[in-house]
């Protein structure tokens, strides 16, 4: 299973390079996603499989479009769809980003286990049962208080974008 | 074998990569992408101590994250539009206007 994480550690790196060396914001994205994508098939690898789902559905989903769609919104005018099509770096980074994801569906289709560590696992280790356990009974506190913490931010990301500073 | 030192070089690896991001890029939504590189480091960390020590805890503390990531980057792209139809620009050099 050693070729399992150095594949994805040598992507997660790679991509974060280029997340933060790439000159057009756009493909900056692309290579955040390929961060995001990486880290999850490693969190598998971990015996994390909801921490994996959430990675993919919140970081890969939530965040990242809406980082995108701000970068539709104030893309500049040199910035046009047709100039970014033709950007070979696109298509090497859509290559890895596809890569990726048959990685991490034939990882998911055969399973994956064994980081070899001190303990060794209870039964069910983060399935989300035991996680859910966990969560409202030592952290209902922390659950509630996040949850008003999103409230606040939503209705502030609200007003923030509304109003003329 | 991969043991835990392997993921924590890796976690400090792309840690370190979102620092230097947002330390040296000016565009305003590559920062929030080197912050967001920064918090998924971190997330592997604690993932990785949480298999670690064969305890969920870690990953319970990796959704919390997930709700603030995602507080911090509506609250931040909301400022962000609110400032660019200020001054036109998502260059953090020309950010001004809370000078006297």
């Amino acid at each position: 299973m050693d070729l399992y994480f150095w594949i994805f550690a040598v992507m997660a790196v790679a991509a974060g390079l280029f997340t933060i060396s790439s000159r057009e914001p756009l493909s900056s994205g692309l290579g955040l996603l390929t961060v995001f994508i990486a880290l999850s098939a490693l969190y598998l690898h971990l015996h994390a499989p909801l921490v994996a789902i959430f990675q993919v559905t919140i970081y890969a989903g939530a965040i990242l479009v809406l980082i995108v769609f701000v970068l539709m919104l104030l893309v500049s005018p040199g910035e046009r769809m047709r100039d970014i099509q033709e950007n070979a770096s696109y298509r090497v980074m859509g290559g890895i980003l596809g890569l990726t994801m048959l990685g991490l569906l034939a990882a998911g289709a055969k399973g994956v286990s064994d980081l070899i560590c001190a303990r060794s696992l209870p039964e069910g280790f983060g399935h989300p049962s035991g996680f859910g356990d966990l969560m409202f009974r030592e952290y209902l506190l922390h659950f509630e208080v996040v949850s008003v913490l999103l409230l606040v931010a939503l209705i502030g990301a609200i007003y923030l974008a509304k109003k003329r500073i | 074998m991969v043991t835990l030192t392997h993921y924590i070089v890796l976690s400090a690896v792309l840690f370190g990569l979102g620092a230097i991001g947002f330390a040296v890029r000016r565009n305003a939504i590559i920062l929030f992408m080197s912050i967001e590189l920064m918090l998924n480091a971190v997330n592997l960390s604690l993932v990785a101590f949480s298999r670690y020590r064969a305890e969920l805890n870690g990953q319970v503390m990796v959704l919390f994250i997930y709700a603030v990531a995602a507080a911090e980057v509506a609250v931040g792209l909301a400022i962000l539009i609110s400032l660019f139809r200020h001054v036109r620009e998502v260059d953090v050099t020309r950010f001004n206007i809370l000078k006297w």
